[in-house]
């Protein structure tokens, strides 16, 4: 157990004082308290609840004896939530702090939800508007007594966790040219802050940042495209400088190897009339390093440290950025689980990046006809020429998406959704766009289709993470497009597209218990603590370029679903 | 509509070199030799494609199709597109300003030619996919 003085370290406005002037120590006690969920169960910490990114909380208050009696306990209306919530909250000591659209950050109160502080950015209104994903923020990161968080504008700002105030705000990406800016989470890892910045499609080299956490200074830059010469030499000719391959999403940090494990984006154009000839030929011939891969970085460098490419010159839209990284010890190895959008699951040995198994979470793929679960090459390509194609699955919005799944170290299942659907698409050449600003390089026309013989759905399975042997699975109508969240009480909470939240067994998957929060989930969902009581709390609010596609294709009530709106919503026991 | 659909012809016939300009300082396109499937890859299927320059389908794949889905032949993200009963006027607007939440705004990115360009590829898209 961490002593209260450790914690307030931490947590203070006075710890960055602290930090320089006993750097390892505070530095210790920073990746203690982010990495072991023990020490402190109450609390949220990282993006991914720890750096073993479970999703789990221990505390066991609400379980599946008493989840009927849950209720809400309070809400938050933050405003302006264009396209919902899609961020996860964070808690440390009784304090929740989340972001909504815009970037826009509060402080409040876990136990009553009072504002403690807001923090409202200015950020560039006519960019804005001007781009594509925008203006949601997927979620912020806390450390050095502070709250760090990314703006579509491209910056990284840190605001004192006791004040609200600014600490620093720092331009890294040159966003009103290359139209795209940061959307994920940050994570700290010891004194640096690392983001990635958005989207595979956009025509530039993905960058991720380490950036110091005190002061705010860009420290290192890692270009996921060309930023080494192995990786340079995979592109065809100049194709590597409008690559793509932005990590938008936080991974996670293995501080046994001292690595930052970090999924990146696929490449551009998303689609290559290149066919079966993609080695020598069409827009990026070659293997396009490091897009849609598992790279490993040394925080202290950004130097590369060794990677894993998922998808060899991705023709289809199927990056590594989606995918939380879960730490596994099974039989002596340090594994780690990582879902890539195509819908299969990779399995990796922590000590190298090296696979270890390759299992698949959905029905519906034939983008291969399977990957080698020993080495993870893909077996029997569907590399597409320009033209028309029928029934490529899944569909561009993947076998899964962005938000994540979770483990229960107790019942020892990995909870996972899955998704379900296929695409028509006719494969067209396109150049890619970078004057006056930067545009997004897709080299298709496509529509989403029901798998062949049946029709779009999702589910939520509960599996072993290193062999996928499924013990329940659960089907929703609709894939669900939010985070789970795994409890000590032995429950699994689905917060479902039609506005569901559901608890359900995490033994056997049997609902238990469901409430109707009035709009679509499309966010994070978190347990913790606060005054000695358990509460959930879940983002709603509708509108990603995921639930976008609803509409048209499920029909019922996402063509009324409003996309403009959004709360968080925390429920407690009576 | 008539100055509109005057001006619209004039932006196809003037489209290659307004796209040429789109294009700024990027390099040619690579020309692709069209390879046989592979065994295990289904063959594209020749589709009944609007009658308009190819460059501006072009165009529209690079960033339009992302929500305006079937080449905005059908509803997905964002409307469908073809045989839409909106003005010319209201298209350009829409382009130009966008609309939150999901349609972004592209009066930075793209120029008046452009747009007419895109909006006269629209006009000729058949209304049944």
């Amino acid at each position: 157990m961490k002593t209260k003085h450790t914690r307030l370290m931490f947590l203070s406005a006075a710890a960055s004082l602290a930090a320089s002037l006993s750097a390892a120590p505070a530095l210790g006690v920073d990746v203690s308290r982010l990495d072991i969920t023990k020490d402190s169960p109450g609390d949220w910490l990282t993006y991914h609840g720890t750096y073993r990114s479970y999703h789990h909380s221990p505390l066991d208050q609400i379980n599946a004896g008493n989840v009927k009696q849950l209720q809400v306990a309070w809400t938050h209306v933050p405003g302006r939530s264009t396209r919902g919530l899609q961020s996860t909250p964070l808690v440390a000591d009784g304090t929740l702090y989340y972001s909504g659209s815009y970037s826009r950050v509060f402080a409040l109160d876990g136990a009553t939800g009072q504002v403690k502080w807001s923090f409202f950015p200015k950020l560039d209104d006519d960019l804005v508007k001007a781009q594509t994903h925008s203006p949601y923020n997927r979620g912020i990161a806390l450390g050095h007594g502070k709250v760090y968080v990314g703006t579509v504008d491209g910056r990284l700002i840190a605001i004192d966790m006791a004040t609200g105030k600014q600490a620093w705000d720092t331009k890294l990406v040159d966003s009103k040219k290359l139209t795209v800016g940061f959307t994920g989470a940050p994570l700290v890892v010891k004194d640096k802050v690392i983001i990635g910045s958005q989207g595979g499609e956009w025509p530039w080299r993905g960058p991720i940042f380490g950036v110091d956490a005190n002061s705010g200074e860009k420290k290192w830059e890692f270009f996921t495209v060309a930023g080494t010469e192995e990786s340079k030499a995979s592109w065809g000719g100049d194709s590597w400088r409008t690559g793509g391959g932005g990590g938008w999403m936080p991974g996670t940090y293995d501080a046994q190897t001292n690595s930052v494990w970090w999924g990146t984006g696929n490449p551009a154009p998303l689609y290559d009339w290149a066919g079966p000839e993609w080695k020598t030929k069409g827009p990026r011939p070659g293997d396009n390093l490091y897009t849609t891969s598992v790279i490993a970085l040394d925080p202290d460098t950004g130097k590369l440290k060794f990677y894993h490419q998922e998808l060899p010159h991705d023709a289809w839209d199927f990056d590594s950025s989606v995918g939380e990284f879960v730490m596994i010890e099974r039989d002596g190895r340090n594994l780690m689980v990582h879902p890539n959008k195509g819908g299969f699951v990779f399995v990796y040995d922590r000590a190298n990046g090296k696979v270890a198994n390759v299992w698949r979470l959905v029905q519906n793929i034939n983008f291969v006809k399977d990957i080698d679960p020993k080495t993870g090459e893909l077996i029997g390509r569907r590399d597409m020429v320009e033209g028309a194609h029928k029934n490529l699955c899944p569909a561009i919005a993947g076998g899964v998406s962005w938000n994540a799944g979770a483990y229960n170290p107790q019942t020892g299942l990995y909870y996972k959704v899955g998704q379900e659907w296929c695409m028509d698409l006719e494969v067209v050449k396109t150049q890619p766009i970078l004057e006056p600003m930067a545009q997004l390089n897709i080299g298709a026309n496509f529509k989403l289709t029901n798998p062949e013989g049946g029709k779009a759905h999702g589910h939520v399975s509960g599996r072993d993470p290193i062999t996928g042997q499924k013990k329940w699975e659960v089907k929703f109508d609709e894939p669900p497009l939010a985070s789970l969240l795994s409890t000590g009480g032995n429950l699994v909470f689905v917060p479902d597209s039609r506005g569901m939240l559901n608890a359900l067994n995490a033994t056997t998957g049997d609902k238990l218990w469901s409430h109707n929060n009035g709009n679509g989930h499309n966010g994070g969902i978190i347990s913790y603590r606060a005054g000695g009581k358990q509460y959930i709390a879940v983002m709603t609010g509708w509108g990603s370029l995921v639930g976008d596609e609803f509409a048209a294709l499920f029909g019922g009530p996402y063509p009324a679903m409003a996309n403009d709106s959004g709360a968080i919503v925390v429920f407690a026991l009576p | 509509m008539i100055r509109f659909a005057y001006r619209s012809i004039c932006a196809l016939a003037a489209v290659a070199t307004l796209l040429a300009v789109a294009a700024g300082a990027q390099e040619a396109p690579r020309t692709v030799e069209e390879a046989p499937p592979a065994a295990q890859t289904p063959p594209a299927v020749q589709q009944a494609a609007p009658s308009v320059d190819p460059k501006v389908r072009s165009l529209f794949a690079t960033s339009c199709g992302w929500c305006h889905q079937g080449g905005g032949q059908v509803a997905g993200r964002g409307p469908k597109l073809a045989g839409s009963d909106k003005s010319d006027e209201f298209i350009i607007r829409q382009i130009k300003q966008g609309k939150p939440p999901g349609m972004p705004s592209f009066g930075r990115a793209f120029n008046d030619d452009q747009i007419l360009a895109i909006v006269a590829y629209i006009r000729a898209l058949p209304t049944t996919p």
